[in-house]
Parts: C-alpha cells; sequence; structure tokens
C-alpha cells in the first residue's frame, strides 16, 4: 500500500504572501484575485489572525464526517490521504456541507447543476509523485508536502528546536486525526481554531450509535408488535367462537321451550 | 354571465390561485435560473426551509398513518377504523410532498435515483432515503384499496383485494417498523452536527426525541383534515374519536415534554433557555405551542369534546412543531454557522405550492373515494355521538 501523504503547516513561518492561494487558483482556472473565505473558486485561503497568517483548508480527516455523512457515498479517504470528491454520484444534498466540523466544502450556487467545491490535495498531481501546488509555491516552507510518517516526525522537531513553539501538533489526534498538520508559536485556540465537537474521536461515532442501535429496535419492535398482533387475533377468535357458542345455546334453549 | 362569473370567484378559489401562480413561477426561478436565485441558501445555511418545513414537517406531520394503522391493524383498537384511510391517506401523500420537494432540494434533482444504487450505510440520510423511499411503496399499497374497489372489472377487483388482505398485516407492521426507524432518523441527521447545534437542542438522543414529537404532531394534523372535512364535504363521522384522539395527542406530548426536560438536564442545557439569546426566544416560542398550551387546554373536557375548538388546539399543536422542526433546522445552527438565514420568498412559495396539491388533491380523494363515512345530513346533527360505536354508512 501506498504511504499516507500529509501536508504540514507552520504558522510561524508563514509570511501571509498567499502564493499558496495563487497558486491553488491558477492551478484550478480560477481567477487569481485573493477572496476573504473559502468559496466555490478558492480552496485554500490565508486569514490574518492578529499578526499571524492561518491557512484555511480541507483537514484530509482519516475518517471524515462528510463521507460518512454522504448518502451516495460520492466523498471517500484515498490511499494516499486525500479526501477526494466524486462529482459523478453527488446528487447535491449538501449535507457534508453540514457535517463537515471545520466548514470546509462548498456549493455551486449560481451554477444550474452545481457541484461540492473542497481541496482534493491535488489527488492527481500526488498520484504522479509530484507535490501539491501550494506546497511547492511556498517561499518559505511554512506549507510541506510529504509522507505523513515524516511530516509527523519533521513537526516534532521543530517543536523540539524551538522552544516557541506549542508543544502540540493540531491535526494530528483531534477528530480521530487526518492529513492536514498544524504547528504554531501561539496557541491555536487564539487563531480561531474551535475545539473539536467530538475531542480525539471521529465524527462518525456520532452517528454510529444511533445507527448501530436500529436493528436491535427493528427486531426488537418487529417482536413486539408481532406478539401484540397475536394476543388481539386471539382474544377477536375467542369472542367469536364465545358468540357462536352462546347463539347456539339460544338457539337450542328456544327449541326446546 | 358577469354574475356567474363573479360568484365562482370566491375567497379561497383567489387564495389557490395566487398560491399556484406564485409557486408556478418560484418552481420556474428554481429549476431554470438555479439555487442563488430562487434561495438564500449559502455556505454558511446550505439547508433552509425546504428541508425544515418540506421535509422534517412533512414526514413528522405525516405520521399519524403509521400510528393508526398500528392501533387498528396491530392492537386491534377497532374504534379507530374509521379515521384508518383517512390517515392513511394524509400520509400518502404527505410523503408524495416530500418526494416532490426532494427534486427542488437537491441540486442535480436528474439524479434523484442514484441512493437506490450507490449506497453509504454509513449515512443517515442514505438510511433516511431507502425508508421514505420503501415507506412510500408500503403506504401505496395500503391505499391502494380505496381506488381499486373503484374499479369497474368485478373479477379482477376482488381478487388483487383477496391477495391484498392476506399479506395486508405483514405489510403494516413493516410499514410500522420502517416508519418508527425514519421518522427518528430525520433527528439523527443532526447527530453529526455536534458543534454547530445550540445545545438547547443538541443531544445525542436527538433521534428519539424527533420520534417522541412526530406522533403527536401527526395526529394532531389528522383531526384538523378530518375536521375540514366534517364542516365542507359532508363527512359524517363520530366526534368521540376525534375527541379520544385530543386525549391521546395530550398523553403523547406529556411523554414528549418529559424526555425534552430529561434531557435538557442531563446535558446541563436548561440555562440556556434562560438567556437573553433569539435561540432561548425560538425554544420558548416551541414549548408554549407545542408543549404548555395544548398539554393544557386538552386537559378540559369542553375542548376535547367541542370540534371547533378541538380544531384549533391542534393547529396549534401543528404550529409548534413546525417552530420545533425550523428550530433544529434553521436556528439553532445559524450562530454557529455565522449565517444569517431569511428564506427567500421563492423558497416559501414553492413550498407552499406543494404543500397546497397536496391538500387539494386530498380533497378530491375525500370526494371521489371512500375515505371517511359520508352522509347526506343536515348541517345541525353533522356531529353525531352514538355512544363510540364506529360511524356507518
Amino acid at each position: 500500500m501506498a504511504k499516507q501523504k500529509a501536508m504540514l503547516i507552520d504558522i510561524k513561518r508563514c509570511i501571509g504572501c498567499l502564493s499558496c492561494e495563487t497558486a491553488c487558483k491558477q492551478l484550478h482556472g480560477f481567477s487569481p484575485d485573493p477572496e476573504p473565505t473559502l468559496s466555490d473558486t478558492a480552496f485554500t485561503v490565508v486569514e490574518t489572525r492578529g499578526d499571524k497568517f492561518v491557512r484555511k483548508v480541507c483537514m484530509h480527516c482519516d475518517d471524515p464526517a462528510c463521507a460518512s455523512a454522504c448518502p451516495v457515498g460520492a466523498i471517500g479517504k484515498s490511499p494516499l490521504g486525500a479526501v477526494v470528491y466524486n462529482a459523478d454520484k453527488c446528487i447535491g444534498c449538501r449535507y457534508c456541507m453540514l457535517a463537515c466540523p471545520y466548514q470546509v466544502p462548498r456549493y455551486q450556487w449560481t451554477k444550474l447543476a452545481p457541484f461540492v467545491k473542497k481541496c482534493d490535495m491535488c489527488s492527481d498531481r500526488i498520484k504522479a509523485g509530484k507535490s501539491t501546488a501550494c506546497a511547492e509555491a511556498c517561499p518559505v516552507q511554512a506549507t510541506v508536502f510529504g509522507d505523513r510518517d515524516a511530516l509527523i516526525a519533521e513537526a516534532w522537531n521543530r517543536i523540539r528546536g524551538d522552544s516557541s513553539y506549542v508543544p502540540r501538533i493540531y491535526g494530528l489526534e483531534e477528530l480521530g486525526g487526518g492529513s492536514v498538520l498544524f504547528v504554531s508559536d501561539v496557541p491555536f485556540e487564539k487563531l480561531g481554531f474551535k475545539p473539536a465537537p467530538t475531542g480525539n474521536q471521529p465524527m462518525p461515532t456520532l452517528t454510529a450509535s444511533a445507527l448501530g442501535d436500529s436493528p436491535k429496535v427493528v427486531i426488537m419492535g418487529g417482536t413486539i408488535l408481532s406478539a401484540l398482533y397475536w394476543v388481539t387475533q386471539r382474544r377477536r377468535e375467542v369472542a367469536l367462537a364465545e358468540a357462536e357458542e352462546k347463539a347456539t345455546i339460544d338457539k337450542i334453549k328456544g327449541e326446546r321451550s | 354571465m358577469i354574475a356567474r362569473i363573479k360568484s365562482e370567484i370566491t375567497l379561497w378559489r383567489v387564495i389557490v390561485a395566487i398560491i399556484f401562480t406564485t409557486g408556478l413561477y418560484a418552481t420556474y426561478v428554481r429549476f431554470f435560473e438555479g439555487f442563488r436565485a430562487s434561495t438564500n441558501l449559502s455556505d454558511q445555511m446550505p439547508w433552509g426551509l425546504w428541508v425544515g418545513l418540506g421535509t422534517l414537517c412533512g414526514i413528522g406531520l405525516s405520521a399519524a398513518g403509521f400510528g393508526i394503522s398500528a392501533a387498528v391493524y396491530l392492537l386491534g383498537m377497532e374504534r379507530y377504523r374509521p379515521i384508518l384511510r383517512a390517515s392513511i391517506l394524509i400520509s400518502f401523500l404527505g410523503y408524495l410532498t416530500v418526494m416532490v420537494g426532494y427534486l427542488y432540494e437537491i441540486g442535480l434533482p436528474w439524479r434523484f435515483w442514484h441512493p437506490i444504487v450507490m449506497w453509504n450505510h454509513r449515512s443517515v440520510l442514505f438510511d433516511v432515503c431507502i425508508c421514505i423511499m420503501t415507506y412510500m411503496t408500503v403506504l401505496t399499497f395500503e391505499f391502494a384499496p380505496a381506488v381499486i374497489e373503484k374499479l369497474p372489472w368485478k373479477v379482477f377487483r376482488e381478487t388483487i383485494l383477496r391477495y391484498h388482505h392476506k399479506i395486508l398485516i405483514a405489510v403494516v407492521l413493516a410499514g410500522v417498523l420502517l416508519s418508527s426507524m425514519h421518522q427518528s432518523y430525520l433527528g439523527g441527521l443532526f447527530l453529526i452536527a455536534r458543534g454547530k447545534i445550540h445545545p438547547l437542542w443538541y443531544s445525542q438522543y436527538m433521534h428519539a426525541l424527533f420520534y417522541l414529537s412526530a406522533i403527536p404532531a401527526g395526529l394532531a394534523l389528522t383531526v384538523m383534515a378530518i375536521y375540514l372535512c366534517m364542516r365542507s364535504l359532508k363527512v359524517r363521522i363520530d366526534f368521540s374519536i376525534l375527541s379520544d384522539c385530543g386525549r391521546m395527542i395530550q398523553l403523547l406530548l406529556i411523554v414528549y415534554a418529559f424526555f425534552k426536560l430529561l434531557d435538557l438536564v442531563s446535558n446541563q442545557a436548561l440555562g440556556y433557555a434562560f438567556q437573553r439569546t433569539s435561540e432561548a426566544g425560538y425554544f420558548w416560542l416551541e414549548v408554549a405551542l407545542f408543549l404548555a398550551v395544548p398539554i393544557f387546554l386538552l386537559s378540559f373536557d369542553s375542548v376535547r369534546s367541542n370540534p371547533e375548538r378541538l380544531y384549533w388546539t391542534s393547529a396549534i399543536v401543528v404550529a409548534g412543531f413546525m417552530v420545533d422542526r425550523l428550530n433544529v433546522s434553521i436556528n439553532s445552527l445559524q450562530s454557529a454557522m455565522g449565517a444569517h438565514y431569511v428564506p427567500k420568498w421563492t423558497e416559501l412559495a414553492s413550498s407552499v405550492l406543494v404543500i397546497a396539491a397536496g391538500v387539494i388533491a386530498f380533497r378530491y380523494a375525500v370526494i371521489y373515494l371512500d375515505i371517511l363515512p359520508k352522509a347526506t345530513v343536515k348541517p345541525s346533527t353533522r356531529w353525531i355521538s352514538n355512544g363510540g360505536l364506529p360511524a356507518q354508512t
């Protein structure tokens, strides 16, 4: 099996030059004007938080909420680690947008045949052994691309080598982990990273328990209802038989008298 | 001639005309100009009125069909047989409106069949789709006799109905289970949006709460529909059945209120109800309309046994239920998603069009088919109570 790839984003190193944004837009053929938030023509943006720059991009979760939510299985995790979208399956229900804890998927609201749009970690490029466009464009290696294991080691190296880093890799364990990792010299909470809704548990566990209960409920409910039906049927039969019996007795009595 | 035309123009016909014109225009905008032109949906609010009103309220308010059929066929509560067909018809048409609404909701409506062949068993929405489609088949089956018995070919009719009768109970049982599943899965849809849904509504038992709240709401809608049939369509039915439905609604609402309170307390979310937020306001509106007022009113015999009062109380239940579903699907999400969503008029107009079409279909079904016992009695003797026995035609 191919080794899982990942991106490491270093907030301390980022200088906010927007090269990653531009490279991404260029690759996809979008207009190069920067946008304030993610959109169907901006799969990554650089947000300014105080004097820091934070890249917003799909986190490529290992067990993605969007993939578990999609009713037709149009979203999946590729062996290389990218969370990819299959436009041929999508029906446009937009449940992935509701499910994603990072609010990443965007929709083509203006189109008559709209699709979901999000970062696919340059799926075609990485399959060909290349790096992602954004990592390639970064002039200061604030975004680097590589094998996930190697990048985790690299991240710990950076943290150990420089005491100004927060001793934490965001995206390593949050919501079950993913293929986009952040390191920073400012606490993540101060940079607008929201607390993970399920801690280190993947989001799909939320629905798994409810769905997992349903076979039990169906079997139990079915049994109970069948039993109740049997009881009511039996009661009806008994009542009918008793009435018939009574009618016969009455008839005999009537004949005698 | 002009006088005749004038006499044909009644208030309700004008309203229907307005609904159809605006609704059809909204439909045109939706399918030929797209979402941006026809909705206020955005990346921050991907689901709006169509899901909240069309799907969640539509399915929830159609819950009476499985409730009453379970009561009559499985539990032997023969007393409710006179309103059985009406409740199945309401469910059938309710689900039909949801299926039409589904075509408005999804971005690529010509791919509506994808969930049938492309499965993702981990998705709650997939389960909802499959359950609703299967249950639609069940409802068609349950409702079919009302149409088949009107067919002119005697042998064909009787053969079909005989086989129909043989498997009816099994189908009803399947229908009850399927309904229970997807009524709760509709709540289960929102389980994955933890962190986005306001704590007054988010709970790991949302699916159970959706199930519990749907049944009284569905019953309330059935009471409303039958009342309107009695008032305008010469339908004669033993009113004490509806009174008993009122009592049932009250009981079910109390059960729901109990579990909702228990849930809020165990999630330590009750405090949010006393904050000065818009969510708290919506929450109390929901509590008042769906729980407090109806439970209070339905405890009076003078309300339950008076058709008009029972009708209006049921209307409050239905309104409260709609507030609840819109709260979960829209209001509870706004602040966390950073959205300010107010539905566009086209969203409302198209929803109302689909609902109105359902209501009109219901009216003509009641007129032309044997849905409810009909009689040509004088208006003053319409409310007949013969000691609880089902009304005979």
